[in-house]
């Protein structure tokens, strides 16, 4: 199977004296309808590689490949195109657009990229909140939304343009147990049923234990990677 | 692509809906300023089309007079053209003064499309009765023919002035000259020029008073009367012109210049102390305006600055969702425009309104109510419409770059 994302020695640091490295040394690929956690304490580098990954970021040194294609090369634009076709992200905190009601907040990346007329975005997005439960919320606002409710919707919004790749940046961080469990179960589905690479940052054990892959980081270095049989 | 602008838009008025205070606040100040900007170029404009009105209506658009602006060459420099030779001592042929060949120059004017050639002679008299004497600059004009170069037909408080034609040996003088002189209309009046010749002129009609300097000094009868009387017959010494268009007086004065020698002065020319006058009154009322515009347009700056700053997690959670840097920079700039645009509108309803009550306003002026004269032509709107709009975009853009440039990474690393 050929790697989605595939990273090679990548580093980053911050300018400065002596500079801040948060990356150093990285290298791996991530499958499709895989489930990737990446663990480790506060500090070691493991959000920082997920910008990276993401194409928020731009690595000091070392190469981003999507589908084969070096990322470093591509404009801002281009990146940006990349990620509102292929990728969805999921942050610890929901990072809803206040003013727009969740079905239009599912609805933002479709409008964005276009590919479909306004009707079909709506029903679309519609389905995808019925899918997580929230078929009657679509029209409420996020502050209307209890916190798991938001992350549904958040995630919902992640996967509209049917992402490749999907990245959590401790989804579960703001969660209950319960929704937590929601979340995890949510993920699992994403990779495993719909093969998308899920890759997710996370402090929870829960669900690095829900993981195919785990990636133990310490500081900005792969400490330990191991992987779960299915 | 206009899907994406309009989503770009949709994402703007959100914005905009959510800081409602601060948007009215700062569409007043838009409209504020585009509405005084309209009230008050509509008095300036306004007075200042009544006043250039005045300034070619007071005389005739063109006056030919007999003057030359340069002595002509004399015979012996135009003869040895370009010769070491300096005539002294040379004896001036005495000419007649008046415009020679006028039927020529008159002719000549009349052939401008729309043009009418009045001409007139004038000279000094002394007017007498009853042991007072008053000097007097009588114009000889044709009647049928000045009152449509000249407005003097509208200075007659009593009479015509076809009233001359009737009447034998009329003249018509101001109401000021008349009370000096204890006479009114029909009183007989003696005359007597610098020539000697002296005869008896029948008042037919008097001019209001304190109209114009015309009233005091003048006074008109028919040409040939002046003619007979200034012992200058056949000749005349001005043609006054008028124009259907009075600003084409300029070209066609020099030309009527250039082909005659002739003075031909321009009602511009006449007025231009007055007119770069204006033009001084111009620059300080744009940049009064002006600088109202731009101030109104800081409260878009504040109100888009504000915005960027505000929504700093939503613009990096925009550009994660894959929206780009151009993306983020139109939604501000579009919120910038809306304000801009809904203050336009809103300031166009305003100016409306206060030209509508400084239109109804009625000031007593010389005895007689008169209203401010406003000029409500739609290019005050376009240019009020433009400057604000303008000001309103690059307001919005400047912050509008902040939010271009903000890294989602550093946002998002504060988040977590």
């Amino acid at each position: 199977m050929s790697a989605i994302i595939e990273v090679q020695d990548l580093s980053r640091s911050l300018p400065g004296t002596p500079p801040v490295t948060l990356v150093s040394d990285v290298s791996l690929s991530i499958q499709p309808a895989t489930f990737v956690a990446i663990v480790g304490p506060s500090g070691c580098g493991k959000s920082s590689l997920l910008y990276l990954l993401g194409l928020l970021d731009r690595p000091t040194s070392g190469r981003v490949l999507f589908n084969g294609q070096d990322m470093n090369s591509l404009r801002g634009d281009a990146r940006a195109r990349i990620r509102l076709a292929s990728f969805g992200f999921v942050f610890q905190f929901h990072f809803l657009l206040p003013e727009f009601t969740a079905l239009e907040n599912v609805m933002l990346p479709m409008r964005r990229l276009g590919k479909l007329p306004l009707a079909e975005i709506q029903a679309k997005a519609q389905a995808l909140l019925e899918g997580m439960g929230l078929g009657e919320k679509s029209a409420k606002t996020p502050d209307r939304l209890s916190g798991g409710e938001r992350q549904r919707v958040a995630i919902a919004r992640a996967i509209a343009n049917d992402p490749a790749l999907v990245l959590g940046d401790e989804p579960t961080g703001n969660l209950d147990s319960q929704n937590s469990a929601r979340v995890v179960e949510m993920f699992r589905n994403l990779a495993h049923d719909q093969g998308r690479a899920v890759v997710c940052v996370t402090h929870d054990p829960d669900v690095a234990a829900a993981a195919d892959v785990q990636i133990s980081m310490l500081d900005g270095r792969i400490k330990e990677t191991s992987v779960r049989p299915r | 692509m206009t899907g994406q602008l309009r989503l770009l838009a949709s994402v703007a008025a959100r914005h905009l809906v959510g800081r409602r205070r601060q948007t009215v606040v700062a569409v007043s100040g838009v409209a504020v300023g585009v509405g005084f900007f309209l009230a008050v170029s509509a008095m300036m404009i306004g007075s200042q089309n009544d006043f250039i009105k005045t300034l070619i209506d007071a005389a005739p658009h063109i006056i030919i007079s007999d003057e030359l602006r340069s002595p002509p060459p004399q015979p012996g420099i135009s003869h040895y053209k370009g010769a070491a030779v300096d005539l002294r001592h040379y004896k001036v042929r005495n000419e007649v003064r008046g415009l020679k060949g006028w039927p020529e120059i008159l002719r000549a004017v009349d052939a401008v499309p729309g043009a009418i050639g009045s001409p007139s002679l004038s000279g000094a008299i002394t007017l007498r009765s009853g042991g007072r004497e008053e000097a007097l600059t009588v114009v000889g004009v044709d009647p049928a023919i000045e009152e449509k170069v000249s407005t003097i037909q509208d200075q007659l408080r009593i009479g015509r002035l076809r009233d001359l034609e009737s009447t034998q040996g009329g003249i018509i003088i101001g109401e000021e000259m008349a009370r000096r002189l204890g006479l009114g209309v029909g009183d007989v009046v003696g005359a007597t020029s610098a020539s000697g010749k002296s005869r008896s002129l029948r008042i037919v009609g008097l001019f209001k008073r304190g109209q114009t300097q015309i009233s005091s000094g003048l006074g008109y009868v028919l040409l040939r009367e002046a003619q007979s009387l200034l012992g200058r017959p056949f000749i005349i010494n001005r043609i006054g012109v008028r124009l259907a268009d009075p600003y084409e007086a300029e070209p066609i004065s020099r030309r009527l210049e250039a082909r005659y020698a002739y003075k031909a002065e321009s009602w511009q020319e006449r007025s231009a102390d007055f007119l770069s006058l204006l033009v001084t009154r111009n620059v300080i009322m744009y940049s009064v305006v002006s600088a109202i515009l731009l101030v109104a347009s800081f409260g878009i700056y504040t109100v888009v600055s504000n915005s960027v700053s505000d929504k700093r997690r939503d613009i990096a959670i925009m550009r994660s969702m894959g929206f780009s840097e151009r993306d983020l920079q139109l939604i501000f700039v579009f919120e910038g425009l809306a304000l801009a645009l809904i203050g336009i509108v809103a300031g166009w309803l305003l100016g409306y309104g206060l030209m509508a009550i400084l239109g109804s306003l009625k000031f007593p002026i010389a005895g007689e109510d008169q209203r401010l004269p406003l000029d409500r032509s739609a290019r005050q709107y376009a240019i009020a419409a433009a400057a604000s709009l303008i000001s309103g975009v690059i307001a919005a853009w400047l912050p509008a770059r902040k939010a271009a440039r903000v890294d989602p990474v550093d946002i998002l690393r504060g988040a977590v």
